[in-house]
């Protein structure tokens, strides 16, 4: 028999749970069908597909889910609501599963994540095994081993990021959302100007979160979106180590316009604030490097 | 005798200085890049060859402004740097203790504050170009004023209009709205000048401490009602400098010095044929819009590839 083909756009939480997803249907027998790393076509087909008030992720993510609509059988379009009090997330990631359903026709594999209502990961995963029968043991099993894989993954990233924060070079810290700055079309290329210039880049989303505890509280006590305070915690924790701050936001992300700017009151390093949109403005974005790198070298 | 080339090709105006060994302005010149930036450099160097003594050795040439890559090629030039930094050299080298520079071109503005001779922070307009250059010249062509005159005649007026600043199609709207009401034309320029001032301080100037001294410059800075409404506004004296449309090619001309090497350049590019290609690259899905530039029929560098396949 033919394998069942899940798809996953490699967009959005594909940057924080794509692998597990990956690993999880691999290890139950499925086919794993990713989408390529996004182009200008797919960036072109997801704007058309989308309505003008999205932003760029979202319509991104549509035009990768364009992609796979008649390359799988199945495709993963995650609805993760909150991760406990106070953990929220963007309301209009919240409409993606919605919004998906609406526009195509192919079947979607759901993972609803509400942890306030106890849909934690877990449940999250056993209810995409149920889907295809199979049984809460053999979903557990799975996931826990995909876990694990993740764990030891992730554990590499933080220990990386944690060396590069105390080697004596300039250092920047951008703090972004991996889905802008892992983006091939998005945020690839400051990473790559930036080591062209030989300054090391330090991801915010790749310092471990456990290291500072609610170290968010210092910028703002009342936030409640579960990424904006893992970005604000890495801040806290790099501070002291780094020479300036690129704060890389998309348009138009209302999340990080809000606290980006709000963060940008209360530091005292230098910054840069860059907003990417679907309008290819590279040449612009280049200039607002290299000008800020000279303040921090002073040319 | 020595001599360092600096050239500023903004997206108007196209601005050429050479220094001497002292720093002092041996020949500049000021002309309209005219959509075509290679031909106006090829312009550009004619002009200011004529200026400069026969012995001249030119030992450095630095290039900024928008068009700074592909100039920056076209003349080999030994140093190629965004406009910010070179406006904050130029600036620094004649007013020491300047703290803010409040800067609006043809296509872009921005706001660069200093501290203790060191570049502290810097705005730039996004993509919306309301309240530049070209705003201005395009305004005084609907007036039928010459831009030259525009600020002259927006000192005349006492009672400037109101103009809403926040976008230059709203801006045009409101501004015909005036016209045909019956405002006079003094009292319409006025405003104009009056909704860049504004524009400019709650746009690029948003947040930013503005300290004294203040300097302000770029092809905007001529404009006498404009530099009126800034002082109204930030109610202080800010400084124009005689030089400071020049003031960009100046900074990367200084540059341009601190890099010197024993090369000797020729200005002779005039007579080279330089060519560029602008195509769509086929090789991948993005398909980059790239320029091909040719010098003497000969393919030498590609701009705007995101990747090895359109550089071929």
């Amino acid at each position: 028999m033919e394998k069942i083909k899940i798809g996953i756009p490699r967009a959005l939480y594909y940057y924080y749970y794509g692998k597990l997803y990956q690993i999880f249907f691999e290890k139950l027998g499925f086919e794993v069908v990713v989408s390529p790393k996004t182009n200008k076509q797919i960036l072109d087909r997801g704007s058309f597909l989308a309505e003008s008030e999205m932003c760029l992720p979202m319509k991104i993510l549509l035009g990768h889910i364009d992609f796979l609509k008649d390359k799988c059988d199945y495709i993963v379009v995650p609805r993760i609501d909150n991760f406990g009090l106070d953990e929220q997330t963007c309301t209009n990631f919240l409409a993606l599963y919605d919004i998906v359903h609406n526009l195509f026709s192919i079947p979607i594999l759901h993972y609803n994540i509400d942890e306030m209502h106890h849909e934690g990961e877990l449940e999250g995963f056993i209810h995409m095994g149920k889907h295809f029968y199979i049984d809460m043991i053999t979903s557990m099993q799975a996931y826990e081993e995909a876990k694990e894989e993740m764990e030891v993954e992730n554990k590499k990233r933080h220990r990386l990021m944690r060396d590069l924060l105390l080697k004596d070079q300039r250092k920047i810290l951008i703090v972004s959302h991996p889905y802008n700055l892992e983006d091939s079309l998005i945020g690839k290329d400051i990473l790559k100007y930036l080591q062209k210039q030989n300054i090391l880049a330090i991801k915010s989303y790749d310092i471990d979160p456990n290291l500072v505890y609610r170290g968010h509280t210092k910028i703002s006590p009342g936030l409640y979106w579960h990424f904006s305070k893992k970005e604000l915690d890495s801040l806290v924790y790099a501070y002291p180590n780094i020479d300036g701050i690129v704060f890389l936001s998309s348009f138009p992300c209302a999340l990080d316009s809000l606290v980006y700017e709000l963060t940008m009151r209360k530091i005292h390093k230098p910054y840069l604030h860059l907003i990417i949109d679907d309008i290819n403005a590279t040449a612009g974005i280049e200039t607002r490097l290299e000008s800020f790198l000279d303040i921090l070298v002073q040319y | 005798m020595k001599g360092y080339l600096g050239i500023d090709i903004g997206s108007i105006s196209t601005k050429g200085v050479v220094l001497d060994e002292n720093d002092t302005i041996i020949a500049s010149s000021y002309i309209w890049t005219e959509g075509n930036p290679v031909s106006a450099v090829q312009r550009l160097i004619s002009l200011l060859k004529k200026e400069l003594p026969s012995d001249i050795q030119i030992k450095g040439i630095g290039t900024t402004g928008s068009a700074r890559k592909l100039i920056g090629l076209m003349v080999d030039a030994s140093i190629i740097k965004n406009e910010i930094t070179a406006h904050a050299v130029g600036t620094m080298h004649f007013h020491k203790d300047v703290q803010t520079i409040l800067e609006i071109g043809g296509q872009d503005s921005k706001i660069i504050l200093i501290e203790n001779g060191i570049i502290k922070d810097y705005a730039m307009n996004t993509l919306c170009a309301a309240g530049t250059g070209s705003f201005l010249s395009s305004q005084a062509k609907r007036l039928d004023i010459n831009v030259e005159d525009f600020g002259d005649l927006a000192l005349t007026s006492k009672n400037p209009v109101k103009i809403a600043a926040r976008c230059t199609v709203f801006a045009e709207s409101d501004l015909i709205h005036k016209a045909q009401v019956g405002y006079p034309k003094k009292d319409i320029v006025a405003g104009l000048c009056k909704s860049i001032v504004m524009n400019y301080l709650n746009n690029v100037g948003k947040g930013k401490k503005i300290k004294e001294p203040i300097v302000f410059q770029g092809g905007v800075s001529k404009n006498k009602g404009v530099v009126h409404f800034f002082e109204e506004a930030l109610q202080t004296n800010v400084i124009v400098d005689e030089n400071s449309h020049l003031m960009g090619a100046i900074g990367i001309a200084l540059l341009s010095k601190k890099m010197e090497s024993e090369k000797v350049y020729n200005l002779d590019v005039c007579d080279i044929s330089f060519e560029t290609r602008g195509t769509e690259c086929r090789g991948c899905p993005n398909r980059c819009d790239i320029v091909r530039i040719f010098k003497d029929g000969k393919h030498i560098d590609t701009f705007g590839n995101k990747c090895e396949v359109g550089s071929r």
